[in-house]
Parts: C-alpha cells; sequence; structure tokens
C-alpha cells in the first residue's frame, strides 16, 4: 500500500483549554475558524524537523472541544498517528476531561502516538493542577506545559510527538 | 415344536433368512440417518477444504438451484425479505448512477439542441461534415481538472496527487483533510444507514466529485461543466489503484506506478474526450428552424407586397385627385398611415377617398397645407365660387382660358366683367353672355309688335255705315288683343292712344264719304268699348286729323295704336 507522507494528528480537548490559540500559534492556517462551530473540526499543516534532520508534515486536525469521543469525532479519529491532548493548566476537571478523550481516542486508534499539553503556563499562578499530579503524568506519556500566548513549550510538544510517531 | 412348525420352517425358512437380513440393513440405514444431521455440517466442511471441493460444488449445483426455486416458489415473502437489505441498497445505487448520467445526457442534449449555440454548432457540423456529437464535444470540452487528490480514506492524508501546471500551489493535505471532514460530516448528518456519501459538490464554475472507495476516495475538482464520461472514467481508475492494492504482493511502488498512471490528468481528459458517445446526428431541429424562417420570410414578403399594393393605389388616386399635391406617404408606424400634401381649398374632401382605402390601421390620416391650384377643375370650382353665375351662364375654363356664355342681367355681367379677370389660375376671360331684356323691355315690344299689326285687322262694309254681320268677327278679335292694353302700357313705361279709323272707297260724294268715315270709325269704337276696351283711350279718327289723310280707299276701318312716352 502506498503510504502519505504526511501524518495525521488530532488534537482533542474540553472546551475552552485553548486548542485553537496553540494551532494558530505553530500551525499554517489555511481554514476559517467557522468549521469548528459548523463541521466540528479545522484541518491545518504544519512542517516540524525530525531528529534526523528530515522535516515532516503534520496535518493537524482541530477538533472541537468535547466531553467524548462520539460517533462524527471518532470517525475523524481514524487514520490518526498522533493524538494532542490539550487541558487548562488553571481547570483541573479540563485534565481529567483530556485523559478521559485520550483512553477513549486509543480504543479508535490504539498505534498513535500522544503527548499532553497543559497550556495557559501564562497563568501559572492560578494552576489548579498540582505539580504532583504532572510529575506522575509524565511517568504515563510527555506533559509540555505550554502557553499559547507566549508560545513557550508547544514547539517542544509538536517535535517530542512527531518524533514518537509510529513508522 | 410340532410337524406344522417343522414343516413351515422348512418351508419358509430362506424366507425368513431373507427377511432377517433385510431387517438388518433397515437397522443400520436407520442409525447412519440418525446421526446425519451431526455428520452433515462436518463432512461438508470436509469437502470444502479437500480435493473434492469443485466436484461436490458441480454436484451441488443442481440441486441447489432447484432447491433456491422451490424456495422462491413457495416462500417468496421469506426469500425477498432476506435478501431485502442487499438488493435494495444495490438496485438503488444502480439506478441512481443510470439516471444521474442519464439525466446528465439529457440536459446537455436539450441546452444544446435548443438554443442558438445548438443551431450553430449543428450548422458547424453540417458544414464541416463531423457528427454533431463530435462538435458539441468540442465546444463542451470546456471543462478542465484542476486537482486530483487520491485520498485514503481512513487518515483523509493525501496519497497521490495531481494538479493542472498553470494553477497556484495550495495544501492538499489540510485540503483533502477538510474534505474528508465535510463529507464524514455530511454523511454522518444526513447520510441514511451510513451507506449515502458525499459525491459531489457546486460552486459557481467549480464542481468537486467525490468518488468513493472502499480504500482510497478519488477528489476531483473540475472547473466547467464536465460530462458524464469523465466520471465514468474517474471511477475505472479508483478502480484500478483498488486492484493494484488489493492484489496479492503488492509493493508500494506498483500502486504508486499504478496510482500515476490513473491520476495523469492529460491521460484522462484525452479518454473522458474520446468516449463521449456518438450520437447520429438529427437534423429535424435545424430544418424546424429553417422551415419556421422561411415561412416567416414568406409571410413578411406577402404582407410587404400587399401593402406596397394598397400603398401604390393609394398613391395613384390621390395622385389623381384635383387640387391636392401629394407630397409624401408616410407609413413607417404600419398599419397607420399619414398623408403629407398640399389641399387646394375649392379641392373635393379627400376624406371619402381616405375612407374607402381604410385598412386594419384605420383611414390613412391627413397632414395638410394649404395652396392655390391652376387646375382648371379647380379654377372652375373657383370662379364658380366667386362669380356665382346664374343658371343661364355656362362657365369654361380651358388651359387657363375661363370662359362665359348665356344670358345674365346686366347687373350680374357688370360685376362678372370685374371679377373674372382677377380670379387665381385665370390667365384670360372669354365673355359671351348678352345682357336679360327687362319687363318694361318686353311690353314696349310686345306693344310696338301689336301696333304693327292692328291696322291689317279691318272690318269690310257695305253701304253705309253699318258692318256686314260676317265682318264683325275682326273686332272681337281686336278686343281680344287689346285685352289689359293698360297694364301692358304700365309696364312697358308708355302712353297708349287708340285710334278707330273709318274708310271709304273712291266712289261717292266727298261729303258723303266724310260721314261715312266718321261713322264707320264710331261704329268700331263702341263696339271695342262693348267689348271691355276702356273708352278713354278710344278715339274716332278726325277727317281733319293730319296723321289719317292718306286712308286706303276701301270701305273698311281699322284700329291705329299711337305710343308715346310717359310724361
Amino acid at each position: 500500500m502506498i503510504r502519505a507522507t504526511a501524518r495525521k494528528i488530532c488534537m482533542l480537548g474540553d472546551f475552552g483549554v485553548g486548542k485553537t490559540s496553540l494551532v494558530a500559534r505553530y500551525v499554517h492556517g489555511t481554514f476559517s475558524e467557522k468549521y469548528l462551530t459548523t463541521v466540528g473540526v479545522k484541518v491545518d499543516t504544519c512542517e516540524v524537523a525530525r531528529p534526523d534532520g528530515t522535516d515532516c508534515k503534520l496535518v493537524v486536525w482541530d477538533m472541537a472541544g468535547r466531553n467524548g469521543v462520539d460517533t462524527l469525532a471518532a470517525s475523524y479519529l481514524r487514520g490518526a498517528s498522533g493524538l494532542l491532548m490539550v487541558a487548562d493548566g488553571t481547570r483541573a476537571a479540563t485534565l481529567r476531561t483530556a485523559l478521559d478523550l485520550l483512553m477513549q481516542a486509543r480504543a479508535v486508534v490504539p498505534e498513535a502516538a500522544a503527548v499532553l499539553m497543559l497550556n495557559k503556563l501564562d497563568l501559572i499562578e492560578h494552576w489548579e493542577i498540582e505539580p504532583l499530579t504532572v510529575a506522575e503524568l509524565r511517568n504515563s506519556l510527555p506533559v509540555f506545559e505550554t502557553s499559547a500566548l507566549s508560545g513557550d513549550g508547544v514547539a517542544r510538544a509538536f517535535a517530542t510527538l512527531t518524533a514518537e510517531l509510529p513508522a | 415344536m410340532n410337524d406344522l412348525d417343522r414343516l413351515r420352517q422348512i418351508l419358509l425358512e430362506e424366507d425368513r433368512r431373507a427377511l432377517a437380513a433385510a431387517a438388518q440393513r433397515l437397522d443400520v440405514a436407520e442409525s447412519r440417518q440418525h446421526g446425519l444431521a451431526e455428520r452433515l455440517p462436518q463432512a461438508l466442511e470436509a469437502v470444502q477444504s479437500g480435493a473434492q471441493r469443485e466436484r461436490f460444488a458441480r454436484a451441488m449445483a443442481a440441486p441447489v438451484a432447484s432447491a433456491l426455486g422451490n424456495a422462491v416458489r413457495g416462500n417468496r415473502h421469506l426469500i425477498i425479505d432476506a435478501l431485502f437489505p442487499i438488493i435494495g441498497p444495490t438496485i438503488r445505487k444502480a439506478v441512481g448512477e443510470a439516471m444521474r448520467g442519464l439525466v446528465a445526457d439529457i440536459n446537455q442534449a436539450l441546452e444544446s439542441s435548443f438554443t442558438l449555440r445548438g443551431l450553430a454548432w449543428r450548422v458547424e457540423a453540417w458544414r464541416s461534415g463531423v457528427p454533431y456529437a463530435e462538435v458539441v464535444l468540442k465546444h463542451t470540452l470546456a471543462w478542465q481538472v484542476d486537482h486530483l487528490f487520491l485520498i485514503e480514506r481512513a487518515s483523509g492524508l493525501v496519497l497521490h496527487r495531481a494538479s493542472a501546471p498553470e494553477l497556484p500551489a495550495l495544501d492538499a493535505d489540510a485540503i483533502a483533510g477538510m474534505l474528508t471532514a465535510i463529507a464524514d460530516f455530511v454523511s454522518d448528518s444526513v447520510g441514511r444507514d451510513g451507506g449515502d456519501t458525499l459525491e459531489s459538490a457546486r460552486v459557481g464554475e467549480h464542481v468537486l466529485w467525490l468518488i468513493q472507495g472502499p480504500r482510497a476516495n478519488l477528489a476531483c475538482f473540475i472547473r466547467g461543466v464536465p460530462g458524464s464520461a469523465l466520471y465514468a472514467r474517474l471511477q475505472e481508475r479508483l478502480e484500478r489503484i483498488h486492484a493494484a492494492i488489493d492484489a496479492d504482493g503488492a509493493s508500494g511502488e506498483l500502486v504508486a506506478s499504478a496510482s500515476a498512471e490513473a491520476l495523469d490528468l492529460a491521460a484522462l481528459t484525452r479518454d473522458a474526450a474520446t468516449a463521449e458517445p456518438r450520437r447520429r446526428t438529427a437534423w429535424w431541429p435545424l430544418l424546424l428552424v429553417i422551415l419556421a424562417a422561411v415561412t416567416a420570410l414568406a409571410w413578411h414578403l406577402l404582407r410587404d407586397r400587399s401593402w406596397e399594393t394598397r400603398m401604390d393605389a393609394l398613391r395613384t388616386h390621390l395622385g389623381a385627385h384635383p387640387g391636392f399635391v401629394l407630397t409624401g406617404l408616410d407609413d413607417t408606424r404600419r398599419p397607420a398611415v399619414v398623408v403629407h400634401g398640399l389641399l387646394d381649398p375649392d379641392a373635393a374632401p379627400l376624406e371619402p377617398l381616405l375612407a374607402a382605402m381604410r385598412a386594419a390601421g384605420g383611414a390613412p390620416q391627413l397632414a395638410v397645407q394649404g395652396y392655390l391650384s391652376a387646375d382648371d377643375a379647380i379654377v372652375l370650382r373657383r370662379a364658380r365660387r366667386l362669380l356665382a353665375p346664374p343658371d343661364s351662364v355656362r362657365l369654361t375654363v380651358s388651359g387657363g382660358v375661363l370662359g362665359l356664355e348665356g344670358v345674365a342681367g346686366s347687373d350680374w355681367l357688370d360685376t362678372a366683367r370685374l371679377r373674372a379677370p382677377m380670379i387665381a389660375g385665370v390667365r384670360e376671360v372669354r365673355l359671351e353672355v348678352a345682357p336679360a331684356a327687362t319687363p318694361a323691355d318686353v311690353a314696349r315690344a310686345e306693344l310696338e309688335q301689336l301696333s304693327r299689326q292692328l291696322p291689317e285687322i279691318k272690318g269690310v262694309f257695305e253701304r253705309g255705315v253699318a258692318a256686314v254681320p260676317a265682318s264683325e268677327a275682326f273686332v272681337d278679335d281686336l278686343a281680344e288683343r287689346l285685352r289689359g292694353i293698360e297694364q301692358r302700357a304700365a309696364v312697358a313705361g308708355v302712353e297708349v292712344t287708340l285710334v278707330a279709323v273709318g274708310c271709304n272707297d273712291a266712289t261717292g260724294a266727298d261729303r258723303t264719304n266724310a260721314g261715312l268715315r266718321e261713322g264707320r270709325g264710331a261704329w268700331l269704337r263702341s263696339a271695342l268699348i262693348e267689348r271691355g276696351v276702356p273708352a278713354a283711350l278710344i278715339r274716332v279718327a278726325g277727317d281733319t286729323d293730319p296723321d289719317f289723310q292718306d286712308r286706303p280707299l276701301e270701305r273698311s276701318a281699322y284700329i291705329h295704336m299711337a305710343l308715346s312716352s310717359r310724361p
């Protein structure tokens, strides 16, 4: 079977955690954000350098915020090589939602690589997520504190995910 | 055992053994039949995997077909219910594809057949000898495949792509991903039973076809209006790609090669262009249009000719109308007609003529200006209007010469003599009108004539003064001629004097004769007075009256009438 040169990445997370802001900062936008509220997803692309020096094209599916993987979301997840889970550090509940979404997404794409982005690092003084919790999470999957406002941690998260994508 | 039993044993021993053997075989068969249900699936599975598979299939074909036929005949509803989930979508899909292609072809044929553009194409096909279908194809192939994406069905990632060379670069991965998401969204939103998918979309002059396959989809971005052949070719190419993907031992290079070949835009366009079905050129639309055009032209020419004939007739009648000069006929707003010209006030009115020439647009309208005509007929009408001649005068005009003939009173004659030369169009007057007599003149003439006649009416006397009775008839004649003499004298404006003159022959003495002359004159006067002649008017001529000295020598008497002017 001929394989595509690009890789499909799905970005999942609760409402208002900053997925679209992260994508807007990092990827090459082609479509309007109105698709998020109409179709439920917006697809953009970006070029990320692999550890071996080659470039990898990521096709990022920014999926509208949701609490669970329904039928439509499942169809969007099909064929994904990587999962970008996003939570809001200032709202602990969004971390539980992100982890729940990760479990559900694994049922659809069990082989996909995953990283967790704890967003809104610029509001660290208001975070509800305890550092101990973050440390425990790092034992299960790569975790990055990011800020869509400043861009801190975003590039590293994408680079790590790219490096861990299955061949 | 008694003898009877022994005998029976001897006679029936052989039959008993045969019966026992048959019963044993029956038991064996029943025992085999009893376990058949458990053994049959296993046996069938063994046959399917063994060398006897083909033989078994051939052997089972006939009984299975018969059994299926019996089942269809006997349990029709059961079979229909069982096949319904399969047959329904299959039939729908087949009919839908066929109808879509048919409708597209019909639409294209109709659009091209009944338009000016379609007629132009038919003329081009007729002139060039190329089938109409090819001409239509040449012109309707105003489409171009801008982009062709082979998209992995599961992930929405682009497996292969081809784009027209002149187009700007685009993010194919993002577009393919978004397209896949939208297709999934549409399918999940409005698709029935998950089987219906987004197949096409149209935006302005662009058409998007999304041809679905089990492993990959083909997205085709087309500019223009493509025909159904292109869709069929794309389906064939997608099937070839899937055949390469599904082939045993297919390598990535092989699939990539098949994909590249399938997505060759130039070859795809060429195949689609030549795959259009060739239809026999139908000439009836063109013939129908030509027939309609010829009919319309003939009708127009006939109507135009009829109109021109009518206009010529109108022009001829107006040109022959005395006192009217036609300067133009305006028929630009048919059927309304406006007549322009110059009209003499003495010409006969044009309205009756125009009313006789009325048509669908009504009688022609008049737009005339006044002028004076030198036409003889009009000059004659003008002379009659200005001179108002009596019935006894006849007027003629010829070459501008006005002729007046007849009798007329002196007053009219004086006026005519002054006015006639001044009438417009008259260059010469020929006056031949005699002045008419007055009653006085007539009466005077009659009296003069009577005065000449009276001396000839004489009475003859015998001897003496008494008239011969037979001669008294002249007295009656005289009285009749003198009746109303006073009135006639008054009309003539004269004084009348009647003198009764007596005469004698040469014989006799002078005194006697003088007496006879006076007596005979007196007798005549008296006789006339008796018959109504006014006595004041009549006297007897005296013997010394100088006017009657030379009297005829005969025995007679007569009346002399003298006329004199009234004081």
